[in-house]
């Protein structure tokens, strides 16, 4: 996506840029402190920044959703390069292939619902930011695949039915979900897993939750 | 006219604010972990910092003349 196609990256820019022009004419010239300065200083250090913070921040949170974002971090660059893959024939790549998910998979499938949902994604990603700075900085990506894991699987299931609602009779339709709805609810039976419907990032299988 | 005393606030501001700009305009362009969370931390500490420097020189400066005009009255003449 082109930075001049968002309104607020352009909005950010140009506030950014009269702010810039306002402050290095001050540096340059260093009129004095009148009335007419500090008006010019309100719009350079005030109105414009502000502007700028606040339209900075909303396309950073939008920013933060982005595959390209999660991909960033050298741990998940595999995760990143199969959802890319139009060929895989994994969940995560066959939900990115889904316009729903689109570009923003990776945050649609793992961020957490309800009321605070947004908050509680972004305070768990801080989480990874600190994790991947104190423990997992200089890890390879063969180290980190043993021990990097969901920290709770069962949360997951409410995740797929967020769309997979269990509740429809299309879905029931399949003997494996009606056998198994109770446990599909409360989280006791994945449905990423091996023997339904096959790891959301099969090739990164770590050994804490290979055990039971 | 002579220069405000205050006027090395204003440039460590300027300074501020011009850095604070770069880091958020940096997450723009590159909206990858480190130059968004740098531009949502520091950059937004920066970016306060400047403002609350030039509010204070403002309020030093209102003062400061306030000061200067009551300790040097004009004389009256009837």
């Amino acid at each position: 996506m082109s930075v001049l196609s968002s309104p607020l990256a352009v909005i950010e820019i140009a506030s950014a840029g009269l702010s810039a022009i306002i402050l290095v004419a001050y540096l340059v010239f260093r009129p004095p402190l009148v009335n007419v300065t500090k008006l010019w200083l309100l719009l350079g250090l005030g109105v414009f920044p502000i502007g700028a913070a606040f339209s900075g921040n909303v396309h950073g949170f939008e920013a933060t959703k982005e595959r390209e974002f999660c991909g960033s971090c050298h741990l998940m660059a595999s995760h990143r390069a199969d959802s890319e893959d139009r060929a895989s024939g994994s969940l995560a790549s066959r939900h990115a292939r889904n316009a729903m998910f689109g570009s923003e998979n990776c945050y649609v499938c793992h961020a957490n619902y309800g009321m605070f949902g947004t908050i509680l994604t972004k305070a768990g990603g801080m989480r990874h930011v600190w994790l991947a700075l104190t423990e997992y900085r200089g890890t390879s990506i063969e180290e980190a695949r043993r021990t990097v894991h969901l920290r709770d699987p069962s949360q997951m299931n409410g995740n797929c039915m967020e769309c997979h609602s269990t509740a429809d009779t299309l879905w029931s339709k399949v003997p494996d979900h009606r056998s198994t709805l109770e446990d599909v609810r409360a989280g006791r039976i994945g449905c990423a897993s091996a023997g339904c419907h096959g790891l959301a990032h099969p090739f990164w299988v770590s050994d804490k939750a290979a055990k039971p | 006219m002579s220069r405000s005393p205050f006027d090395r606030w204003l440039v460590v501001a300027c300074a501020c604010a011009l850095a604070a700009l770069a880091l958020m305009t940096w997450q723009i362009f590159t909206p990858t972990v480190w130059p968004v969370i740098v531009a949502m931390s520091l950059g937004q500490v920066l970016g306060t910092a400047s403002l609350a420097a030039f509010g204070y020189v403002v309020f030093a400066d209102s003062r400061a003349r306030r000061r200067a005009n009551t300790e040097s009255p004009t004389i009256k003449t009837d």
